[in-house]
């Protein structure tokens, strides 16, 4: 070693960065924020209810064919119809199909999901949807319903849920 | 390693130290992860243990506003319990007639203070609905019904993304 570099290391001496303090922050900071952590991620469903509406003026021209998909939701199964302003009765007929339970567990989604499909094929510019369960209907089925009632695939089925209970 | 005596009075001895760099890096990236994970949602509401929500392909992040919570022994508006759930059954919420219940009243004025607020229906508040997934439509509907009735008729259901 030379002279130079013998009295740097007689003079220098290694320093070392005290990290307790820092250590002490982490140790408070992250017991705090696991326990304001959330570990379910929360996520929502846009749905209203049916009310009372001033009707649409007279002189408004429908310009495309649309129509309203109405699923009941049953103990036996679905029950799926359609209304419309601007398509004939024989028409929306055509759209009245029932969905028997497969088994005890599961309602027929499958089936649902393809005909709802069908309708928006054939009806492009529908986007309504509204969900009839009976009163002993679950909860859970029902935001089944309206999962697969709102995409199918990447494609938007009828993003406009209404929820309804059932009239008479 | 136990010193021995020899050993700790040794001209060479070097006192051992701690090597805590690699658990800093843990933790800072510990600490990141969880402030990240803090900052990506509008906020945090504290769930009953019995409160099991649907599962839902939903990927909508919820405005609270009004939440109202609807779980197998209680009804809550905005964590106050106005209601107690008996065999699927609200007590205090007769469906034949829903505009003496509590719900409705505390609803009702809620939305009759928003109304005197300025801005658009956008902008007003509307209510998350947080609801047992076992619970029967009967029991959900009034509850529904009587929301409408105060005049909030939009609703966002709180469901648990899949």
């Amino acid at each position: 070693m030379s002279k130079l570099g013998r009295h740097r290391a007689a003079t220098e001496q290694q320093t070392d960065i005290d990290m307790v303090p820092v250590m002490n922050m982490f140790l408070v900071l992250i017991p705090f924020l696991l326990m304001s952590v959330s570990f379910f991620h929360i996520k929502a469903i846009n749905t209203s209810v049916p009310v009372l509406a001033q009707g649409k003026d007279a002189g408004q021209e429908q310009i495309h064919e649309k129509l309203t998909a109405i699923v009941e939701i049953e103990p036996a199964g679905f029950h799926v119809s359609a209304i419309s302003d601007s398509v004939g009765p024989e028409e929306l007929a055509k759209w009245d199909t029932r969905m028997a339970r497969e088994n005890e567990s599961g309602y027929p989604l499958d089936q649902l999901v393809a005909e709802l499909n069908k309708m928006k094929v054939r009806y492009p510019t529908s986007d309504t949807l509204i969900i009839i369960p009976e009163e002993s209907i679950i909860y859970d089925t029902i935001i089944q319903a309206m999962d697969v009632a709102r995409r199918y695939k990447n494609d938007s089925l009828f993003p406009n849920v209404v929820l309804s209970g059932k009239v008479g | 390693m136990r010193l021995t005596r020899k050993a700790r009075h040794s001209k060479h001895f070097i006192p051992p130290k701690l090597q805590i760099t690699s658990m800093m890096d843990m933790f800072t990236i510990i600490l990141i992860f969880l402030l990240f994970s803090f900052s990506n949602k509008p906020e945090t509401m504290s769930l009953q243990k019995d409160l099991k929500l649907p599962e839902s392909t939903a990927d909508l992040d919820y405005k609270k506003n009004i939440s109202l919570i609807l779980s197998q022994t209680s009804l809550e508006l905005g964590n106050k319990v106005i209601g107690s759930v008996k065999h699927g059954k609200i007590i205090g919420l007769d469906p034949q007639n829903l505009k003496t219940s509590k719900l409705y009243e505390r609803l009702r004025s809620s939305r009759e203070s928003a109304d005197d607020l300025p801005g658009d229906e956008s902008t007003k508040p509307h209510i998350l609905f947080l609801c047992d997934k076992r619970l029967p439509f009967k029991t959900i509907n009034s509850v529904v019904k009587a929301a409408a009735m105060a005049g909030y008729p939009n609703f966002q259901f709180g469901v648990l993304k899949k």
